[in-house]
This record gives structure tokens, sequence and C-alpha cells, in this order.
């Protein structure tokens, strides 16, 4: 993926830049609100990581002023007023998720791989399918090869968003955010004893694996 | 209503004021009782001694013109119509000469200017015959030579009723006094008590952490305004020096945010890097430190926003059941893999004014600090009710280990942690988050005993519950 970075703090900036490029992304910085503008009205870019105070023009600001051109880049905000008024403002105001600062790196990778990947048209799916493991949305059925896997309406839903996130790194967080509906952080493993049960269905009489466990990020579903 | 006025009766001002009004009544008294006693003295003296001096007259008549010139002084004086005194005149056996239906003579002889005081029929003018009305009067008696006595008495009937007027007057003042007294007393004693609660309410508001509160001060410049003004200048002090420290704390914690995630975003970058497996381990639990360490100062700039800022704004008017449905399915495979038993009784059709994220966080504190303290085999009740006072209470009640009663106002306090908890992870911010939260909602958390029994019927582990508000209509 193109993905823009605006970014006053050089430092967080090189740092983004850095792990982005090493997950093999394609990376632009730019210093302040205007630039960033600029940049993104210039080029093409698959997402665009957006920092809410700015030098010369905040993020908001940037961000309103792009949606009005009728520039649909994904956008993920960055911001270190993580507070829950906040986050409603930023996604009101077009942005495609918030980050609230100090994240962690991999927090922020799964999240812009998230959204970038969002604006494929995705949104006529029914079927979902990863390896031999189907799920049929309409039926709210899951098979894997020849087995039917019965799930709770709570662990189809976190399978969904794993699935619809296929080959890449759903954290703790996210799914917390997209199978709860919750802003918050839980200080123990409850998102994990989740995954357990749900990986005992899917992958515990299989040979092959498909939710796999990544240190230090989160999980993914992959063959 | 009883127990107030117990409570009145107890009340120094009440005990002082009545002692005053006491004080008051009783020297009223004195200064009324000589008013009185002056006032019919002073015209009951003049009378007698204006009897003295006319007994004189008539001793000097008498050695002037013996008992025919008294007898004619008499005579003379008891026929003039203005005449308001009494006369009684004998020389020796010869009929008296006198206006008084009775003789008043005592029968032993007294003194000279002994006052004899005696109540006289009137006797009417035409027929000369009495007239059954009787007057107080007093007189003396004046022996002019042996067997010759002269008696002369004053009608001192408008004296003696006007100084019985004034008595009663006197004791009704008295009385209204008493009873103004009483009622000033009453009336101090209970405005003052209220000044008084009221610097003990905000002790037990200051004890039970609400610092905001302060004393009153009635601008009436007495001394328990100068109280109060010194009570609020330490409170104030307290409150400076409380933030200062809490200051401290939190901009430590912002400082130390920013090369921490830079820390940690290198162990995972480094970890993505190297091969070796046993680095990379090392590296990721590396990472997870600073991880626990940022998530710690997080929680602890996460209180502090939520106190330094009045967020009321925040709050929006919600059912809280399927979030509390919600959080028992998120909990309820934790609780299994530790081995207790997940219940709920989640009434439906309750309000509250609150904040779905930050109360979602409150209760999943509590939940997982149930897990955590609640020994395998034990039980977990998520509850939502109305209480008995109307009032939407949730809680959290667990069979584990509880906190002693001494201790349920510390653990809300930062990093506090007990000694029997040292064992466990964690930062002891958890309570402390949930208590900034109850006061951004303007609810009571409160600690209490666990309601379930233990195999010993006692009670066992701990009631953490979220009391909120009575919505105002």
């Amino acid at each position: 993926m193109r993905i823009l970075v605006v970014e006053d703090d050089e430092i967080a900036a090189e740092y983004v830049r850095k792990g982005l490029m090493e997950a093999g992304h394609v990376v632009d910085l730019a210093g302040d609100g205007e630039l960033g503008l600029e940049m993104v009205k210039a080029a093409d870019y698959d997402a665009l990581i957006l920092d809410r105070m700015l030098p010369k023009r905040d993020g908001l600001s940037v961000l309103a002023a792009m949606r009005e051109d009728g520039d649909a880049t994904p956008v993920l905000i960055l911001s270190a007023l993580g507070e829950v008024d906040h986050r409603v403002e930023g996604l009101r105001a077009g942005g495609d998720d918030y980050l609230a600062k100090p994240y962690s790196f991999a927090e922020l990778l799964a999240r812009v791989e998230a959204i970038g990947r969002r604006s494929d048209p995705t949104a006529a799916v029914t079927k979902l399918k990863v390896g031999d493991l189907e799920m049929d949305l309409l039926a709210r059925t899951v098979r894997r090869g020849e087995e039917n896997i019965l799930l709770q309406p709570r662990e189809f839903r976190l399978l969904e968003c794993l699935m619809r996130n296929a080959g890449r790194v759903v954290t703790r967080t996210m799914l917390l955010e997209k199978v709860w509906d919750y802003h918050f952080d839980p200080q123990t493993n409850v998102i994990d004893v989740h995954i357990s049960r749900l990986r005992s269905k899917i992958d515990k009489s299989f040979d092959h694996a498909l939710l796999h466990t990544v240190r230090g990020a989160g999980y993914r579903l992959q063959v | 209503m009883i127990a107030q006025l117990k409570r009145m009766f107890h009340s120094t001002v009440f005990r002082l004021s009545i002692v005053a009004a006491a004080l008051f009544v009783a020297s009223s008294f004195v200064v009324l009782g000589y008013i009185y006693y002056a006032t019919v003295t002073t015209q009951l003296s003049a009378i007698d001694q204006d009897i003295t001096v006319e007994l004189a007259d008539f001793q000097t008549a008498f050695d002037a013109g013996g008992p025919n010139a008294v007898n004619q002084v008499v005579v003379l004086k008891i026929i003039d119509p203005s005449q308001r005194s009494f006369y009684f005149y004998q020389n020796l056996n010869d009929a008296p000469t006198t206006n008084l239906e009775s003789q008043p003579l005592p029968d032993k002889p007294r003194g000279p200017n002994e006052t004899i005081t005696f109540n006289s029929e009137i006797r009417d003018r035409a027929t000369g015959k009495g007239t059954g009305v009787f007057h107080r009067a007093r007189g003396q008696y004046q022996v002019l030579a042996p067997a010759s006595v002269i008696f002369v008495a004053r009608d001192t009937e408008f004296i003696m009723s006007a100084s019985e007027r004034l008595r009663r007057a006197l004791m009704i003042a008295m009385g209204i006094a008493l009873a103004l007294g009483l009622a000033s007393g009453v009336y101090v004693s209970r405005s003052f008590t209220r000044r008084i609660d009221s610097f003990n309410k905000l002790a037990t508001d200051i004890r039970a952490g609400d610092f905001s509160r302060r004393a009153p001060v009635t601008g009436s410049g007495d001394e328990l305004d100068d109280l109060a003004d010194h009570l609020n200048g330490m409170l104030d002090h307290i409150d400076r020096l409380m933030s200062a420290m809490r200051y401290a704390g939190d901009s430590i914690a912002h400082d130390l945010r920013s090369p921490l995630t830079r820390l940690r975003t290198t162990l995972e970058a480094t970890a993505v890097q190297v091969k070796d497996p046993q680095a990379v381990d090392a590296l990721h639990r590396a990472a997870d430190n600073a991880s626990e360490l940022l998530q710690t100062f997080e929680s602890v700039l996460r209180i502090a926003r939520l106190e330094a800022g009045d967020r009321r704004e925040l709050l929006i008017d919600l059912d809280p059941k399927p979030l509390m449905d919600d959080l028992a399915e998120l909990y309820e495979p934790s609780c299994e893999d530790a081995g207790l038993s997940l219940s709920w009784n989640i009434e439906s059709g309750t309000h509250i004014a609150a904040d779905r994220g930050l109360l979602s966080q409150a209760v999943s504190n509590l939940l997982e600090n149930a897990i955590k303290y609640t020994p395998r085999g034990g039980e977990i009740n998520l509850g939502l009710i109305k209480n008995r006072d109307g009032r939407v209470e949730i809680s959290v009640t667990d069979t584990g280990i509880g906190i002693p009663q001494e201790q349920r106002q510390r653990v809300k306090e930062r990093f506090v942690r007990l000694e029997q908890s040292r064992s466990k992870a964690g930062s002891g911010l958890g309570l402390s988050l949930v208590q900034a939260i109850a006061d951004l909602h303007r609810a009571t958390f409160a600690l209490g005993d666990g309601a379930i029994m233990d195999k010993n019927n006692n009670t066992a582990g701990l009631r953490a519950a979220l009391i909120f508000p009575r919505k105002r209509r």
C-alpha cells in the first residue's frame, strides 16, 4: 500500500515510516497539515495516517477539506486525546478509524492495513472463505471441509471479523471494538479466552491450524 | 421529631440559651419586684406619715381644748363629703364619734405609730348605714389622755388594688419574658446547630473523599464565619498539596510515555528482524513489560483526565441492561477458565445517565478484580437492580478473599495494593479508575461484604456496587 503519514513529531514519524516500510508499504511523510493536504491532493494514496494536532492546519480540518473535495482515501486518525468523545468527533469528521497515543506499532499496522483494504468493494459479499473454512453470512452457517461447525452468535461474529481480515493481523483491541463494540482496555486476557474457544471449534479436530496467534500483536486467520 | 428534640436538648447552645433565659427572667424579676415594692411601699409610708402628722394635730387640739375640741374636729372631718379617711374618737365611756362601722382597735395595746391594717365597711353617706362594700384601710391610734383614744385611718383600697393590678401585670410580663427566652433559645440553638451540623457534614464528606466541599460562609463575619474561612483555607492548602503531588505523578507519567512508546516500538521492530528464537522471545517479553508500564501510565493519566474536568456532557440517558448482558457474556468464559461460576440478575427497564465506554470500563475492572481475587470453585454475581431507594445499582459480588472493613476506603486511592494482593499482577489503579468514573457519574462507589454465604454461614467475599443518583425529572 502507498501510505501518507502526516505527523509533526519527526522521531515518531520516522519510527512509523520505518515500521511500515518493513511491513512492505511505501511511505511518504508530511510534517504539517497544509503540506499533508497538498500531498493528498497531488498523489493517490491507499491510506492516510493523520495526527490530530498538527502545525498550520489541524488534523480534523485537513480531513474535512479532503472529504469536501470528494477524496475518499481511508484515514486513520492518531491522537493524544484518547477519550471517547474525541473518538466520536474524529469518526464523525470522516475518519475511518481512530487510534489513541501511545499506541503499539503492531496496533497501528493492523489498523491501517484494515482500513486500506476497506476501500475494496466488499459490501455485497455473502460468503467468506479461508482455505477449507467457509462462512455463509446469510444462512449464518460455518463449515470446514465436510464438517458443519456450530457457533454461538458472538463466536460467529468473532470469526466473521477474522475472516474478513484474513491474512492480516487483527489486534485484541480491534476485536473488542468490532465484535463487542467496546472501547475500553480490559486488564486481562478476556479476548484470548474467547479466541481459544473459537479455536477449539474450528481448528482442534483438523490437521492444520487456521487461527494463528501473532506474538505482541494479535491474531491472524491464514491458510 | 422526637430525636430532633432530644438532640436539641443535648446541644450546648440550647442549654446555654436556657441558662441565659433563666438569668434574664431572674434579673428582670428582681428589677420589676423592686419597682413594685418601691411604688407601693412609698405610697403606704407616705400615708402612714400623714396619719402620724394628723394624730399630732389632734394631740395639740386636745392639749389646747380638751376632748370637746377633738370631738369637734372629728365631726367636721367626718361630715366633709370628700373625706376618704376614717376616724374614731372615744373619750371615757362616751359614745364614740366615728365613721367606722366596726371597732378596729386591737385588744391589746400596741406601741405608738404602729400601723393597723383592716377591712372597713363603707358607709352610705346619705343613710349612714353600711353598704356591705369593704375597703382595705390602714390606720394608727393615739392615746391623747388616759381613756381618751383617737384612731385615724385612710382608705387604701385604691392603692392596694392598683398594686395588685401591677403585680398581676408583672407576673404576666415575667411569663412572657420566660416564653420569649425559651423561644429565642430554641431558635438560636437551632440556627447555630444547623451551622455546626454543616461543619460536621463537611468533615464527613471530606473524609469520604469529596475534596471539593467547603464550609459555608454566611457573610455575617461572626466567629463561625472566621472558623469556616480558616477551615476552607486549610482545605484549599491540603487540596493544593494533594494536586501538586498528583500533578507530579501525572507529569512523570506523561513525560515517560513517549520514550517508553519508542522503546516498545524499537523492541517490536527488532523482534521482527532477528532470527534467533531466544532473542525474539526476550525482545517480546521486554516489549510486553514496556506495554504494561505504558498501560499503568495510561491509567494514571486517564484517572487524572477524569478527575480534572467536569465531563458530564459525555453522559447520555441509557438502559444499562444490554451493556450488562454483553459484559456477562464477555466475561463468562474467563470465569469458567478460572473455575468460577458467573451468575447475573439483570433487571430490565432501568435508566441512568452514563457513558457507555466508561461504564463498561468500570464494570469490567470490578469483574476482573472479582475473577482475580476469588479462589477456584467460587461464585461471582453481576447485578443490575433498582434498589429500595429507587436508585439504580450495578454490583459485582464475589466469594473471594474480600477487603477488610478498615481498608475499603484506602483501596480506592491510587497505587494502593493490599498485602494479600501483592502476589497478583496489577498496578493498584483499577479501583481508583472505578472511583473516578463513579465520581463523573455522580454515583456512589461502595464496597461491602459479599452477600454470598460460605459453608460456615459467614459472609465471604466482596460486594462492589455503583449506586447511581436518582434521575431528576
